[in-house]
């Protein structure tokens, strides 16, 4: 059965609207900034950042946003955006016990964590605690306060694996639907800027901190410069429909969800492996049942680290050879852990639909530990049929999966 | 538990207005004394917790939870203030949550 994409939203640190961030792309923007206030957190050295521009919450009832945290409305503002691409009703309407609600985050909302733990540790107990703030730090806050916001009440999963969330929750998505369980997907995932989200990457010296004075030159993959990641936010949910179903809807598809496949290493909590980013990208081929050969475009993880982007380059040059393209929207973005997966499926989708390469931002001199395969250093007009887009994320956590235009 | 008030009535409905109207979003034609929470104020339960976390900070009060079940009308919160209002202190800035 095949699987499509009829929706997509997005919010993101280049814009909130799907055309607004991939014009961003196009232009070559970057939605990363200085953080010079982080330099009061002892320990941190990381003081970049790239946050999504501002947004009017206040279309959101108050009555659902009382327990929503950014991520939650950045969230619930993706999944509008995408139910009205699918041309999906919001509220009554689109209940169904064959429509799944499936999206999360990397954690709670690390802003209202910190408060609430702050003022438990100032009071010595929960005195003054609001109601509210746990469901805005439950794990499966994201989905529950979209569904609150919508008023669905079918069925709803929340996975979570940091930054391969999204990903994980559009793959686990079409394998419901190839499954028979569900007709319609909604998948997606969302973060929220904070100081200590950096933070988790730079204790373990994963993030990007040569560049705090220009926040433009930096994450850099696979770039011979690049010193580390930096933290975005954002969210990014997509539609995904069976073939049966659009057909019945009279919905418009965008591009196919070929399939997709998720691996984990079971050796290590923080280091990449390239020999498993291998296997997953060679699953993912068979389960979407494409060759190496049909995909003429890779969209990578490449978050500008040193051991994650040469890992990434060499399983790619092992499973399809050093002359497909490839880029990583990361210097562009930053990184939106939970929403980059299905982020960086939207600008695929938009890449293919407007014929176009977009360039690994900041990618000046390729690290010879990252050659070896044809890097996108340029924009440029391209017929892209089939994409393969790989993410990655702490816990050995590995995913790819497969997009084809059919043109 | 603090009793009695040098706040006057008058504070007293204009501090829990504030409130109502800059952390519930109720607009302020809606606060009149004789108004429900739940009914004619659209509240529910858990806005009414969150209401007395905010006025207890607010107003440096406290209030035993279990007078908050019987709270049914906005006059009903004017009153539960003015029994517990702590004479010394002066309002603090507003919250919005």
């Amino acid at each position: 059965m095949k699987v499509f994409i009829t929706g997509m939203g997005a919010m993101t640190s280049l814009g909130n609207s799907v055309d607004e961030m991939f014009q961003g792309l196009l232009d070559n923007r970057t939605g990363v900034r200085a953080y010079p206030e982080w330099a009061q957190h002892k320990g941190l050295f990381s003081y970049l950042g790239a946050p999504a521009p501002d947004f009017d919450n206040m279309k959101i009832p108050r009555a659902a946003r009382r327990s929503m945290s950014r991520m939650s409305e950045l969230a619930t503002m993706a999944t509008i955006q995408a139910l009205q691409q699918a041309d999906l009703p919001i509220g009554e309407g689109l209940n169904s016990q064959r429509i799944l609600l499936c999206m999360g985050s990397t954690t709670g909302s690390p802003v209202i964590l910190e408060l609430y733990f702050r003022k438990l540790f100032e009071k010595g107990g929960p005195e003054g605690q609001l109601s509210t703030s746990f469901f805005k730090v439950m794990n499966h806050s994201v989905p529950a306060n979209v569904a609150a916001a919508l008023g669905f009440h079918g069925p709803l999963l929340s996975p979570s694996s940091a930054c391969s969330t999204s990903a994980q929750a559009m793959i686990l998505g079409w394998e419901l639907i190839q499954s028979g369980f569900y007709d319609i997907v909604i998948a997606g995932g969302a973060d929220e800027l904070h100081y200590i989200t950096a933070a988790i990457f730079d204790i373990v010296q994963a993030a990007s901190r040569g560049y705090n004075d220009r926040p433009e030159l930096s994450p850099r993959p696979f770039d011979r410069a690049r010193d580390g990641l930096v933290v975005s936010e954002g969210a990014s949910v997509v539609v995904l429909e069976s073939e049966a179903s659009m057909k019945k809807r009279g919905a418009r598809a965008t591009v196919e969800f070929c399939g997709g496949a998720y691996v984990c290493d079971g050796t290590h909590m923080s280091q990449s492996n390239a020999s498993t980013m291998t296997e997953v990208m060679k699953l993912a081929l068979t389960r979407a049942n494409r060759n190496a050969a049909d995909v003429n475009y890779v969209n990578a993880h490449a978050t500008g680290t040193q051991q994650g982007d040469s890992q990434e380059v060499a399983a790619i040059r092992e499973v399809l050879g050093g002359n497909v393209p490839v880029s990583s929207l990361k210097g562009h973005f930053g990184h939106s852990l939970a929403a980059c997966g299905a982020l960086e499926v939207i600008a695929s989708v938009k890449m293919m639909e407007n014929n176009v390469l977009i360039p690994t931002r900041n990618l000046v001199e390729v690290d010879p530990e990252c050659a070896g395969v044809a890097h996108v250093q340029q924009k440029r007009e391209a017929r892209i049929r089939t994409v393969l887009s790989n993410n990655f994320a702490f816990g050995g956590m590995n995913t790819s999966l497969l997009l084809s235009s059919g043109k | 538990m603090n009793t009695t008030s040098s706040m006057s009535n008058e504070q007293i409905v204009s501090q829990v207005n504030d409130l109502m109207h800059t952390g519930f979003e109720i607009p302020r034609d809606k606060l009149v004394p004789t108004a429900t929470l739940f009914d004619d104020l659209g509240m529910d339960s858990l806005d009414a917790i969150d209401m007395l976390v905010h006025l207890e900070e607010k107003l440096q009060i406290k209030v035993e939870g279990e007078r908050l079940k019987k709270v049914r009308t906005l006059a009903d919160i004017y009153g539960l203030v003015g029994e517990v209002a702590i004479p010394s202190l002066q309002p603090q800035s507003e919250q919005s949550h």
